[in-house]
Order: structure tokens, then C-alpha cells, then sequence
């Protein structure tokens, strides 16, 4: 007897074999994989079995052998399409969390969602609409739409892809660069239509999000539970809501069709679905947070940069009332001797007896005096800006100010006591400056601190710092007056108040010292110029030769 | 006879305004702060007082206010070296106001001016 089957016919090369395809070559070589792969269902063996008698034993087992190899190749192949979805739910799983990861931009998300969804190489669904909540968390508001709108479109779009041999995430960003914003628009008047206030609990989608499930919808037409209208703009029968919660936090619902093909949408595909609307709705929150965390910090931004404008524009003015202040107070200054001497001078042209006319000539010059002090008292306030360092005894330039100063003071009743430091340390100043402040203050509570008559100068070393304190018995001052004396030009009844004081704060500030007014303990006021000691390196004095 | 009051704490001014006015024919009384005045004011009707805003530790418009409150018959004219009492409102209570200057004419003017106007009424 001869056989047909390569097996057995000596006379047939397995090349001849008629069930093998191109791409399958390597069966030639695997006698094992071509048995299981393709003889079983070989019209040689076929017709090698029909040659038996039907009541041959050996006939009943081997079509046994087949029927029950036919029925586990099925279940083998069931289980190995099951796999493959498996491995593409996480493939796209993968490749979503590298996006999430990476980005934090909302649309780029949504790309990747509404790509996957609607991607043959994801979940292959013709269409995908998303709704998200608005800020209110009053309506569920239609955002995005994916897919095409007719035949025509859907065959076009799925050949482009076919073409392209993009993977999901090329597909995704080459959606997200050039045709997010077409596709929003293209779906506009369905996403408008879709919006729905979340006031309708009975609606599909609201249904979805309060039971916390996926819908599948099979008749929408004639589903008591869908809405008619819903039906109508969709205009399919078939179609999925998928709610997107993050945590216990509603963020939209994803719809999803077959608009084109019709085919079927299977359990599967719909746990397919639940499982990836999970990590999306987790993206679709965070993204939604970062954007609205951006929004704060940008209006946080223009806040600090208006309130910096205003801070500016408050320095300004201050600059400017300081100005004004610095002009009123030298107009005061200069008009009161000038129309003083003026006067008089007016006066002396007309008759006058000898001993009017000699005071009035005592007056012009103690007036043209004041104007020299005026004069001497803005070039100081000039020169501040730029003092000439050097070392300097304190205890000798106490010393000589007092003494300058001594004869004037006993004339005004006042005595000047000195008790000077012992081994006090050099200290890097401006002589003149320095000697200019000492005089200043000893002239101010001279002349102005009321019931004064003794006046005591001091040093004392505390820490690195030098201590040159001019201390009275008088009357304590308030510390509106004590800030105010420190203001430049706040008195303007002469030049001298109102520069003085605060022309000393600004000398010292400029040597990195200090200017400070206290209450003592035994009544009185302590005004204190604090002198830093001279130190080995002075390197934050741009004019400083100490060093 | 006119009796004209001057509150200045320069004493240069109140010795060459006394001059010049008495000159011109008035009475004229002199104080150099706001109790010296007050205690002026006690004893003589003046028909105007010249006031300078800035006295030393003190401000001419406190003593402003309380001559409008009381002396509704005399005239007030503010003598200052500057115009920042324009700012406050207080200031424009007086009847007029002059700038110091070397030049005497307008304030005598409007010494003479205030004067007639106070007889015309």
C-alpha cells in the first residue's frame, strides 16, 4: 500500500509539502513543529487516514487523537491571545508610566490616554471622548475628542498609520505636536453637546462616577437608562463610560466607540479599559494640579513683582520727600539771614543814626556767618559720602574736640568732664568726620537738650567696638524725637538741626559703625558713636588706607 | 493808631520788621515765641498779626488757630522763608501770607491793604 504523506512516501520530499507558507520555511527543517504545526490537518494524511476502513480501530484512535489535539490547540490558542492582550495592556501600562513620569503637561497626557484608546496598536476603539470636571466641580464638561468623524477620515487615518510604523509613544507625540488642538476643535460642537451637569445623577456618565464602574452601553437606542439625546449625538448604539477617579476623587469620564467598524466591545477589553483608566486618572489629577500650582506661582510672581514696583516706587517717594525736605529746609535757612541782611542793608541806605546803623551791621554779619554755616553744613553733608580713613587715637581726638569746644561751653555754663580708656586700641576713621560728629552732638545738647549743664565725654572699649559717648543729665528724650533726630532734614528750623544729627548717623554708617541714642538709668541721654576696632584686614572700606 | 503784633523767633527779623513798620507809622510789639505772644495778645487789641509758621520748637499755625477761634476783629498775615504751609490746611485760615524777603513793599502792602479792608467793613 502506498501513502500519500511525505512520512511515509519515500518518493516526497517534505519540500512539496502544500501546507506550508511563506515564512513558515523553517518547518522544513523541524520534522516536530511541522507534525504539530501542520500534518494533522494535511490533505495527504487526510486522505492516507480515508483509505482505512471506517470500522478500523486504528482509524477511530487516530481521528480521536485529532479531534482532541484540534480541541486543545483552540484552548492553547485562546490562552495565547489572552496572553498577547495581556502583554499589550502591559506594554501601553509601561509605556503610559514612562509618559506620566516624565511629564507633567496635561494635553501631553491626554495624548497618550486618547492615543492608546483609539490606536490599533493600543486598545483599538474607533473613538474616545473625554470629560472632565470643571474647577467648580459642577458639570462634566467635554474636553477632548479623538478619532475620525466619517468613513472616509477613519480609512484614511488608519492607513497613515499603518504607513508610519510609529510605536505608541511616537504615535502619541506626533499626535500631541500636530494635531491635538485640530482634534479638539474637529470634535467641538459633540464635546459641547456631551457637557452634563453633575446635578444629573440620573445621567449615564454621572451614574458611572457615583458607582465607581465602567458601563457598557449595547442598545443605546432603546437602553431606558441612556438618554435619547445621548444616543443621537454619539450616533452608535454601542459604547463604553468609563469613569476616571484618582484616589477617592472624581476627575471625568472617558467614552469610548466603534463608531466605524461596529464591532463588538468584549468584557475583556472592558476590564482592558479599567485597568489602564486607573494610572490616567491618577495623570489626568497631578497634571491638573501642576497646572493650577503653575497658575499660583505665575500670580504669586506678578504679585512680588507689583508689590516690588510698589516698594520702588515708595523708595522713590521717599527720595523724592527727602528731597523736598532738603530743599524746604535750606530755603528756610538761606531766605531768614538773607532777608535779613537785606533788609538792613535797605535800611542803611536810608537815614539812621549811627548806633541803629552799627547794629544793624552786627546783624548782617552774624546773618552772613549763618549763611557761611549753611554753607559749611551742606558741603559736609556732601563730603559724608566719601570719608578718608586712616588710624586714629580716639582718646586724642576726644581730647582736642573737648578742648576746642571748652571755652565756648563755660560761657553757656555747661562744664565738660573727659574720662578717657586707658590701652585703648587704634581705630580706622576719618579725623575730620569723626571730630565733626563729637562736635555736632556735644553742640546739639549743648544748645537744645534743655536744663543741661554738664556734659561728659567717654571711651570705653566693649568687645572690637570703641565707644565715644557724650552723656547729660538733662531731660530723657522720646523715641519719636530720637528717630526723628536721626532723620535728615525732619527740623528745619536751622540747617544745622536738620542735617546735623543725621549727618553724623550717615558719617558712621559709611566708617561700618554705628550712631546710638539710649536713656541712662540716672536720667539723662547717652549718645553714643560706635567705632569699630581697627582690625588686621579692613577690606570693606573702598576709600580705607587703614589696613 | 494802628498797633501791628510780630511773632518770629529770629531776632534779626523782629528787630528789622519792628523798625520798618514802626517807620511806616505803626505801633508795633515784637514776640519771639507763642506765650510771649499770648501774653501780648492779653494785653493789646492789634490790628494785625504778622506770624511766622516755623518758631522754634513750635508752630505758628497752633497759635493761628486759636487767634481765628477768638479774635474774630484782627488779621492774621503767616510770614514764612518757604511755601510748604500751603500743604497744610490749618494755613489757609490766615487772612494772607507774605515770603520773607529783603524787600519790605508787599508786605507793607498787604499790611495796609488787610487795614482798609477792616475799616470798610
Amino acid at each position: 500500500m502506498s501513502y500519500e504523506c511525505c512520512w511515509f512516501n519515500q518518493e516526497r520530499s517534505p519540500l512539496e509539502c502544500p501546507n506550508i507558507e511563506e515564512g513558515e520555511e523553517y518547518l522544513y527543517s523541524s520534522p516536530r513543529k511541522r507534525f504539530v504545526e501542520k500534518c494533522i490537518d494535511c490533505s495527504w494524511f487526510q486522505r492516507d487516514l480515508a483509505t482505512l476502513p471506517e470500522n478500523d480501530s486504528f482509524r477511530q484512535i487516530i481521528n480521536a487523537l485529532r479531534d482532541e489535539y484540534k480541541e486543545q490547540k483552540g484552548q492553547l490558542q485562546s490562552m495565547s491571545d489572552f496572553l498577547s492582550s495581556k502583554s499589550r495592556e502591559i506594554r501601553f501600562l509601561h509605556e503610559l508610566s514612562l509618559v506620566l513620569q516624565a511629564s507633567m503637561e496635561l494635553d501631553e497626557i491626554l495624548s497618550v490616554a486618547m492615543t492608546a484608546i483609539t490606536s490599533g496598536k493600543g486598545f483599538g476603539m474607533n473613538r474616545a471622548f473625554l470629560l472632565m470636571l470643571d474647577r467648580e466641580r459642577k458639570n462634566l464638561v467635554g474636553h477632548l475628542g479623538v478619532g475620525p468623524r466619517n468613513y472616509e477620515e477613519a480609512w484614511r487615518i488608519w492607513d497613515e498609520v499603518d504607513q508610519s510604523n510609529f510605536s505608541l509613544t511616537e504615535l502619541s507625540r506626533e499626535f500631541y505636536k500636530k494635531k491635538l488642538s485640530s482634534e479638539k476643535a474637529k470634535f467641538q460642537d459633540i464635546l459641547e453637546k456631551l457637557t452634563v451637569s453633575r446635578d444629573d445623577t440620573g445621567h449615564i456618565f454621572n451614574r458611572a462616577l457615583q458607582e465607581r464602574r465602567s458601563i457598557l452601553i449595547e442598545h443605546a437606542f432603546e437602553d431606558p437608562q441612556v438618554d435619547p439625546k445621548l444616543a443621537q449625538i454619539l450616533g452608535v448604539s454601542r459604547f463604553l463610560v468609563m469613569p476616571l477617579i484618582s484616589r477617592n476623587r472624581s476627575i471625568g469620564v472617558l467614552l469610548a466607540d466603534n463608531f466605524v467598524t461596529n464591532n463588538p466591545i468584549s468584557p475583556r477589553d472592558l476590564q482592558s479599559l479599567q485597568i489602564f483608566a486607573f494610572p490616567v486618572a491618577f495623570a489626568i489629577e497631578r497634571a491638573s494640579l501642576y497646572e493650577r500650582l503653575q497658575e499660583e506661582v505665575e500670580n504669586q510672581l506678578k504679585a512680588n513683582q507689583k508689590l516690588q514696583e510698589q516698594q520702588d516706587l515708595i523708595i522713590k517717594m521717599e527720595k523724592m520727600a527727602v528731597v523736598g525736605r532738603i530743599t524746604a529746609s535750606i530755603a528756610h535757612s538761606i531766605r531768614n539771614p538773607l532777608a535779613a541782611i537785606g533788609g538792613f542793608a535797605r535800611a542803611l541806605l536810608k537815614n539812621g543814626d549811627i548806633e541803629q546803623k552799627k547794629e544793624y551791621l552786627e546783624f548782617i554779619l552774624s546773618e552772613a556767618n549763618r549763611l557761611d554755616d549753611v554753607l559749611e553744613e551742606v558741603l559736609n553733608y556732601s563730603e559724608a559720602q566719601h570719608p578718608v580713613m586712616d588710624r586714629w587715637d580716639v582718646n586724642q581726638l576726644a581730647s582736642a574736640v573737648t578742648a576746642e569746644m571748652k571755652p565756648r561751653l563755660e560761657e553757656m555754663h555747661i562744664a565738660v568732664d573727659l574720662r578717657l580708656a586707658a590701652e585703648l586700641p587704634t581705630a580706622c576713621l576719618d579725623y575730620k568726620q569723626i571730630a565733626y560728629c563729637l562736635r555736632t552732638i556735644i553742640n546739639y545738647v549743648a544748645v537744645d537738650q534743655p536744663a543741661v549743664d554738664r556734659i561728659e565725654v567717654t571711651t570705653s572699649q566693649r568687645g572690637d567696638r570703641i565707644m565715644l559717648c557724650i552723656n547729660d543729665r538733662g531731660v530723657a528724650l522720646s523715641e519719636e524725637i530720637k528717630q526723628a533726630l536721626l532723620t535728615p532734614f525732619m527740623a528745619t528750623e536751622t540747617l544745622g538741626q536738620g542735617v546735623g544729627l543725621p549727618l553724623c548717623k550717615i558719617i558712621l554708617e559709611r566708617h561700618g559703625s554705628s550712631f546710638e541714642i539710649e536713656d541712662r538709668p540716672d536720667g539723662g541721654t547717652q549718645f553714643c558713636i560706635v567705632l569699630q576696632q581697627q582690625k588686621e584686614e579692613q577690606d570693606n572700606e573702598p576709600n580705607t588706607d587703614c589696613g | 493808631m494802628n498797633r501791628i503784633l510780630i511773632v518770629d523767633d529770629e531776632a534779626s527779623i523782629r528787630l528789622l520788621y519792628s523798625q520798618e513798620l514802626t517807620d511806616e507809622g505803626y505801633t508795633v510789639d515784637a514776640a519771639g515765641t507763642i506765650a510771649a505772644a499770648l501774653a501780648l495778645l492779653k494785653e493789646n487789641t492789634y490790628a494785625v498779626v504778622l506770624l511766622d509758621i516755623k518758631l522754634k520748637n513750635e508752630s505758628g499755625l497752633d497759635l493761628l488757630q486759636s487767634l481765628v477761634r477768638e479774635r474774630h476783629d484782627m488779621a492774621v498775615i503767616l510770614s514764612t522763608a518757604f511755601s510748604c504751609y500751603k500743604d497744610d490746611f490749618s494755613a489757609w485760615l490766615a487772612d494772607s501770607y507774605v515770603v520773607k524777603s529783603s524787600d519790605m513793599q508787599e508786605l507793607k502792602d498787604e499790611i495796609k491793604r488787610l487795614i482798609e479792608k477792616k475799616r470798610a467793613r
